[in-house]
């Protein structure tokens, strides 16, 4: 893994656990003041909404530059390697056609919304709120394009992501847990 | 026409590989693009950020960082020890003792392969060491595990409630039987399997263990009754009750445990995010699938052609299952409930089956999915922990898998089973 794609994932991953905690701050003040002082935060549903889009669109980001989207590689990694390799970058080009349309769409969108504000928020604009799809559009190629050398590496030795996955909790397990295997 | 050929189309870019989200979202761009040209684009632009806005699926990121909390806290090993104490006692206990935790902590984090992980890296090794064969302690933790889905609170219920609209608490409510029973179940095979094995008792009966194990454990018992008792009365709701399990598990973890580990809870948070994340973008691409499938009526020629089949409620069930657990050989949990949700959804009300129900029989095919090969990551990651072949394990799991399809059935024809106690509480 190169500099630049720790680097990416740290952020994203900073980001994102920031907006985690902030909407789970969110969720409790305002439960906390329906039950405790009987009162309401009439921003509280838009604005936990605009949250959980924002957790989306950087974890998904992030999500990417892990390669931990749910997919069915068992197919491909079966196949010889030329045909292996082929289909691995039409799924990567595929990939980025669908986040560069979003990416266009969602900026275009944001030509259009000019002055309108959050409901809740006049103060708020939704070109702010809304921004996060073609950024996080953006951030997702990156992180698809930082990850490709390892998920290339990864489809040539014939090796499945999950079970990368399944091995790296495994092991993750292990260590935190002090547990080993039979002895 | 066009609708068929585009599903066709998911299917073989599902099929090279295209993350299911990504596949989802062409396929929309695709079919919003025919119909409106670019303004399909714009469109879509709108609704994915909308799809991700959806309300109720705030308690999805809310309950991992819950569940990420009481894993780094100690609250995890102290129920495991309160449960050990409780029933270890028995022949076969260990395996008995590997049901019950799977079902309180499996699907805990958002991420079955976590958390399977987390629970089989403490019980398989154990279980190994005092004799079980290691395709038996695969199968009971992977098998477990994926009952644990039905229990409350359940990350695909949230999902199935947020995209049909109907009562995550109901949902909630509905599964606390067929758990309940599903869990009885395994634990009777649990006992079989004990006495034909000849499999030993962990260790004697203690009151003295007992008790101790249950004022460490004490505080811990209480997160679930606030949050689900809360939720249950109608107090709070899901989102409500997501919030009060993150505040209950960082002031049991932190002010009476004391032991949150800084460190492991970045790293639980990074996973939860992550998680959470890889759901919602299905979400949000769906979101503008829904959007077509909608407008090309595709979800209403699905109803004719399966009611032209057989228009009888039991048999039309009897098909959505087998469909069902064909996806969920090919498919994670997730990203069949997104698929299938929006298509089946007008078929279930047509022919009058009560969308709670529903739920909890798509969440049920969803656990058997996650235990039959290709697509099976909880069973391959107890196997991985075992290290045993997927097919001799699956081959031990049978009678396992026939308990999960016995309790589908149960639920599929039996609807008092899932929803007496709804109809008390709600009705």
């Amino acid at each position: 893994m190169t500099a630049f794609s720790r680097a990416l994932r740290a952020a994203l991953a900073a980001v994102t656990i920031g907006l985690l905690v902030t909407l789970a701050i969110v969720v409790v003040s305002a439960t906390v003041a329906r039950y405790v002082f009987n009162s309401s935060f009439v921003w509280y549903d838009e604005v936990a909404g605009v949250l959980l889009a924002w957790i989306t669109f950087y974890g998904s980001a992030y999500a990417a530059a892990r390669r931990r989207h749910l997919g069915f590689d068992g197919l491909v990694i079966s196949l010889p390697m030329p045909y292996r390799a082929w289909l691995f970058t039409l799924a990567e080009i595929i990939g980025y056609v669908v986040f560069a349309i979003l990416a266009y769409a969602g900026w275009f969108i944001l030509q259009v919304m000019g002055t309108e504000t959050l409901i809740s928020l006049p103060w708020m604009p939704l070109w702010f709120t809304q921004s996060v799809v073609p950024v996080g559009a953006v951030l997702f190629m990156i992180g698809q394009a930082a990850s490709t050398p390892e998920a290339y590496a990864r489809i040539r030795a014939g090796r499945s992501a999950e079970m990368d996955e399944i091995d790296e909790e495994i092991a993750h397990a292990k260590k935190t847990q002090g547990t080993g295997d039979e002895k | 026409m066009i609708a068929i050929l585009l599903l066709i189309l998911l299917a073989l870019m599902i099929a090279i590989n295209v993350p299911i989200a990504v596949a989802i979202a062409a396929v929309a761009l695709i079919g919003t693009w025919t119909e409106k040209g670019i303004f399909g684009f714009y469109d879509a632009a709108l609704t994915i950020f909308d799809g991700s806005t959806n309300f109720p699926l705030i308690a999805i990121p809310l309950f991992i960082l819950a569940g990420a909390l009481m894993n780094t806290s100690g609250i995890s090993r102290r129920l495991i020890d309160f449960t050990a104490a409780l029933i270890g006692f028995v022949r076969g206990g260990l395996a008995m003792v590997n049901v019950g935790v799977s079902l309180f902590f499996a699907e805990i984090s958002g991420s079955a392969v976590a958390d399977v992980a987390a629970i089989g890296s403490v019980l398989i090794p154990a279980m190994k060491r005092k004799r079980y064969a290691a395709t038996f302690a695969a199968a009971v933790t992977s098998s477990s595990a994926s009952l644990a889905v039905i229990i409350p609170p359940s990350i695909p219920m949230i999902l199935y409630g947020a995209l049909t609209d109907a009562s995550i608490t109901q949902l909630f409510v509905a599964g606390i039987i067929p758990g309940l029973l599903g869990g009885f179940l395994m634990l009777c095979l649990c006992h079989w399997f004990a006495v034909r094995y000849n499999l030993p008792r962990e260790e004697s009966f203690s009151l003295e263990r007992l008790w101790s194990t249950f004022k460490a454990a004490g505080p811990a018992l209480l997160l679930p009754i606030i949050i689900l008792g809360g939720i249950f009365g109608g107090v709070v709701t899901a989102t409500e009750g997501a919030g009060l399990a993150v505040v209950a598990a960082l002031l049991i973890g932190g002010f009476v445990y004391r032991e949150i580990d800084l460190k492991e809870l970045h790293g639980a948070l990074i996973e939860g995010v992550s998680q959470t994340a890889i759901v919602m973008l299905l979400v949000a691409s769906s979101a503008i699938l829904g959007l077509y499938l909608t407008e090309s009526e595709v979800p209403q020629h699905f109803a004719r052609w399966i009611t032209g089949v057989s228009e009888n409620k039991y048999v039309v069930l009897m098909l959505l299952n087998v469909m069902l657990f064909l996806l969920g050989m090919i498919l994670h949990g997730a990203a069949a409930i997104i698929l299938i949700v929006p298509i089946v959804m007008p078929l279930v009300q047509q022919i009058g089956v009560d969308p709670i129900q529903f739920g909890i029989i798509l969440t049920l095919n969803i656990a058997i999915g996650q235990q039959t090969p290709p697509v099976a990551s909880v069973l391959v990651t107890a196997c991985s922990i075992a290290r045993t072949d997927i097919w001799a394990t699956t081959r031990t799991n049978v009678p396992f898998i026939l308990v999960l399809i016995g309790l589908l059935l149960i639920v599929t024809y039996v609807p008092a089973v899932p929803l007496s106690l709804v109809d008390y509480f709600f009705r």
